[in-house]
């Protein structure tokens, strides 16, 4: 299979980003004059998103942007059923999974046998991104538990994915040998044989198919001016995989060379419905697979399997990937749903087999327990019903989003200006309308609510080669491992309002957005360049625009 | 080329522009110095009942030390009220969870339910000892508040008072392992709203001081702070009527779960509930109960509405009064009072008065934000 990306060459971008800088430097001068003025008539001075307040239009959160609870607010103009059925699925959305069985409450179990977190709080903490974990200073690594809300995905090494059709299993990641495509490293008591094992074995009864450690590697970024920030990125350690014995390590399955692994962070779950409800075609208009227009970004889609279109008998089960770091879900409905059934081993009506189904790990387990947490009951129900799983996709698709601040802050417009002259709205396109008329959203009737809305998402939708310091190395569908999706940025000013230990990027290694700008490589290094080479109070400017969303 | 054209936008966009000035002011705005308000919510009651909280997990674990060493009926008793007396600032902390409590995942630590009495018990029959360490690379379920009640109280089917006989050496050291990491996570807790909000970076910011000093990374102005305490206020009056209360006593008196009752083991329910809603009553007033007057949300409604200021205060009281009340002239637990008529006709009541309590936060107080000229 080969990539049908075209990738930019070093010299090439730096040749564009010395020209850049160029151009800039006079615009600069020029806007700072202008910014200077006190007008409240700026409309004509500005980019058309520099005084837009309400990022989601209609769909905007009213009377909580300015504080914690700016990403977990209902969107105003739902109906009364609307709204009831997305505060149900709100508290589901909180709900924590039991082992099984749960006798007074089966509708509650059915957790793991092994999985990431208990419930999808823990990783979207307040409906934002997840803490990302420091390190005390007495050790060098920590491992991997129930305040983590990262995990590794994983798969074997097989080459780029062109397209996907029915010969190639639709660009499906291929899993691992007795492990699949994402490393469970906790687990229910006893999910593991060895569970009541000493140290050096297990020694935790509730360690999953491996232990995962973090540790950090420093690094210093320092900018023409001399001013210098400390970076960090994320390492992970495994140990004590279940499949062979602890002195023979080397040996399992996830250790051997041609295993990948992504780092996944915990993102924001607000605004997802109105994505979604961009026309396709708004999106696809953006590609440049080929940087026809020499600008050196070449943004492209990621066609992905989709299993709602596969249940409803479709011969062609591809849809345009929009959600998760790398766009490999098509829909809110599949995002949600499979993480309920990946991320916690909470079976469902569209993921009805268990994560870890067909494996050694789950054989022994259910001999070992009796045959409890198969997946289904004695009535063939899936742990979580089709109600349920339909009210926390609900939940998902309908959170409003949070309106911005400081809109008239002269810093703040002086940034809007300066983050288009830094090209980063040829990525972050600021701008989409929603779709109109008889829409589904993940196979049913979308909301008027989400309908005809101008929003600012600040982001393409596709995807990007974001370079080597950024890359995982691992193909999702038709991504491959240097590509991630533009990350919106609605909201991302909220990020430490709503968890202040939160860190942004897919594995969480930038502290601020300073930071992760500056981990901006590949297309974007063009950006990362003219950010760089602003004056401290232009960076900053820049940085207070991007706040201020 | 490209100069040329760009001078000559820019130009012209100068020309163009219009210098005015902004007028916000209408006849409903007001003004308010917020930070006394702030400063002493902060300090006051936010950061008092945390380092209360820490000090009464201290007594707890002191108290579980003594039982371990002196198993004895008096010692389990003196055990099972410093476990109430630890649960009551946690509780009227659920009126401002935000922060640290949550983005070091110390809410659910502390809090998780429901507990997993199905893995704890197979932890208990298949262990031979237990430590903090391994207790805190547990799951959340089988530790905390409730994993402590459990073991304290027994399952509180019956009653909730358990003889010293009925508990095992191993639930003691399990006890002990529990509290020890719980005491770990309080300390946590005031350390990151005192000292550093990220204890492995000393060089990080008190997080009491994201509130007091705002333009931060947290709050960009007072708007945020103010807008916090509100919603906070909202989403545990919503809580409490609407789920700690509504869900176990479901529709009628057929269809009540009390297995959703919260502290179900040591039947302090009602007094969880009435903590919750006096830490609504302290950040409202800006005082803990009979403490001198200091400023509270309702100086920042005084400000533009005494009227409302007043009403609030004393929906706040009424919903206190009728959570109390539920419990009746027979001192029902709620675990049994969801199951009887009578009280059910005062639960009902209870209920009413949060839920007009909450309309009140959502419809008159919160709206006070837009009309507030922040200073």
């Amino acid at each position: 299979m080969q990539s049908l990306f075209v990738h930019l060459k070093p010299d090439n971008l730096i040749i564009m980003a010395c020209k850049q800088i160029q151009l800039i430097s006079l615009t600069l001068l020029l806007s700072q004059i202008i910014i200077g003025c006190d007008s409240n008539d700026n409309s004509s001075k500005y980019p058309d998103y520099a005084l837009v307040e309400k990022l989601g239009d209609t769909a905007t959160a009213e009377n909580a942007s300015n504080s914690g609870h700016g990403f977990s607010t209902p969107i105003p103009t739902l109906t009364d059923d609307e709204l009831a059925q997305h505060l149900t699925g709100d508290v589901h959305f909180e709900t924590a999974f039991t082992t099984a069985p749960n006798t007074e409450h089966p509708e509650l179990d059915g957790l793991g046998p092994v999985f990431n977190n208990q419930d999808c709080n823990s990783c979207h903490q307040r409906d934002g991104r997840s803490s990302t974990l420091t390190i005390p200073s007495t050790q060098d690594r920590i491992l991997l538990g129930s305040s983590a809300g990262i995990f590794l995905r994983m798969s074997i090494e097989d080459g780029l994915c062109e397209y996907p059709d029915a010969d190639n299993e639709y660009c499906n990641n291929v899993g691992v040998e007795g492990f699949g495509t994402q490393l469970f490293h906790r687990g229910v008591l006893k999910a593991r044989d060895d569970w009541n094992a000493q140290a050096p074995d297990t020694a935790n009864p509730f360690i999953g198919q491996a232990n995962v450690y973090l540790s950090y590697e420093s690094s210093t970024y320092t900018y023409p001016d001399g001013s210098s920030v400390e970076l960090k990125k994320p390492l992970f350690d495994i140990e004590i995989p279940y499949d062979v014995e602890s002195d023979d390590q080397t040996s399992s399955a996830i250790m051997q060379d041609n295993v990948r692994f992504s780092p996944r962070n915990g993102m924001p779950v607000f605004g997802l419905g109105l994505l979604e409800l961009i026309a396709e075609e708004d999106i696809l208009a953006l590609e440049d697979e080929d940087d026809t227009n020499s600008d050196g970004i070449s943004g492209r889609a990621n066609w992905v399997f989709d299993p709602i279109k596969a249940r409803d008998g479709d011969d062609t089960p591809i849809s345009l990937g929009r959600f998760g770091w790398k766009a490999s879900t098509p829909s809110v409905r599949v995002q949600s749903l499979g993480a309920l059934r990946g991320d916690m081993g909470i079976t469902n009506p569209l993921f009805p087999d268990e994560s870890i189904a067909n494996t050694s790990m789950h054989e022994s387990y259910l001999t070992r327990t009796n045959n409890e947490d198969t997946g289904t009951d004695i009535y063939g129900d899936t742990e979580a019903s089709q109600s349920f799983s339909d009210d926390v996709v609900f939940y998902a698709e309908t959170l409003a989003v949070p309106a911005r601040r400081d809109i008239d802050d002269e810093d703040v417009l002086a940034g809007s200006i300066l983050f288009e002259q830094s090209q980063c709205t040829a990525c972050h396109t600021p701008s989409f309308t929603t779709q109109t008329g008889e829409l589904s959203i993940g196979g049913k009737d979308a909301p008027e609510a989400l309908k005809g809305q101008k929003i600012y998402p600040f982001t393409d939708m596709l995807l990007h080669n974001m370079g080597d310091e950024l890359a995982d190395n691992r193909r999702d569908f038709m991504a491959d491992g240097f590509e991630w999706k533009t990350r919106p940025l609605w909201g991302i000013g909220l990020t430490k309002t709503v968890n202040p230990a939160a860190g942004f990027l897919h594995d969480g290694r930038a502290n601020t957005v300073e930071e992760a700008i500056l981990w901006h490589g590949g297309e974007a290094a063009i950006s990362r360049t003219l950010f760089a080479n602003l004056t401290s109070v232009q960076r900053s400017q820049l940085v207070s625009f991007v706040m201020s969303l | 080329m490209f100069k040329k054209s760009c001078l000559s936008i820019l130009v012209s966009v100068t020309l163009l522009s219009a210098c005015g000035s902004d007028n916000d002011d209408d006849n409903t705005s007001f003004d308010f110095d917020a930070t006394p308000m702030i400063t002493n919510l902060t300090e006051d009651v936010i950061v008092a009942g945390y380092v209360d909280l820490n000090t009464k997990a201290e007594a707890f674990v002191a108290a579980i030390t003594t039982l371990s060493t002196d198993k004895t009926e008096a010692n389990l008793a003196a055990a099972q009220q410093a476990w109430k007396n630890v649960r009551q600032p946690w509780e009227q902390g659920e009126s401002h969870i935000f922060g640290p409590v949550d983005s070091l995942g110390i809410d659910p630590h502390l809090d998780s339910w429901p507990l997993n009495t199905s893995d704890l018990e197979d932890l208990l029959s298949s262990q031979s000892s237990f430590t903090a360490d391994g207790v805190r690379n547990s799951n959340d379920d089988v530790q905390g508040f409730h994993t402590m009640e459990f073991l304290l109280f027994g399952d509180g089917v019956e009653d909730n008072t358990k003889a010293i006989t009925e508990m095992t050496d191993l639930e003691i050291e399990y006890l002990a392992s529990a509290a020890e990491v719980f005491e770990g996570y309080t300390q946590d807790l005031e350390d990151a709203w005192l000292v550093a909000s990220d204890a492995n970076n000393a060089s990080s910011e008190a997080y009491k001081d994201y509130l007091l000093e705002t333009d931060n990374e947290v709050y960009s102005s007072q708007v945020g702070v103010v807008e916090e305490l509100i919603n906070g206020l909202i989403g545990i009056v919503d809580e409490v009527g609407n789920g700690k209360i509504a869900e176990p006593f479901g529709s009628d008196i057929d269809n009540t779960d009390t297995s959703l009752v919260e502290s179900q083991y040591s039947w302090n329910s009602l007094a969880d509930f009435t903590n919750n809603i006096i830490g609504v009553q302290n950040v409202y007033r800006g005082e803990f109960e009979d403490a001198a007057d200091a400023q509270g949300i309702i100086d920042f409604v005084s400000a533009t509405d005494s009227e409302l200021a007043t009403r609030i205060d004393d929906e706040i009281s009424a919903a206190i009064a009728n959570i109390k009340a539920i419990a009746g002239t027979d001192d029902l637990p709620f675990r049994q009072a969801i199951g009887d008529a009578d009280a059910r006709v005062r639960i009902q009541t209870a209920i009413d008065s949060l839920t007009l309590l909450q309309a009140s936060l959502e419809n008159d107080v919160l709206l006070l934000l837009n009309e507030w000229n922040v200073q």
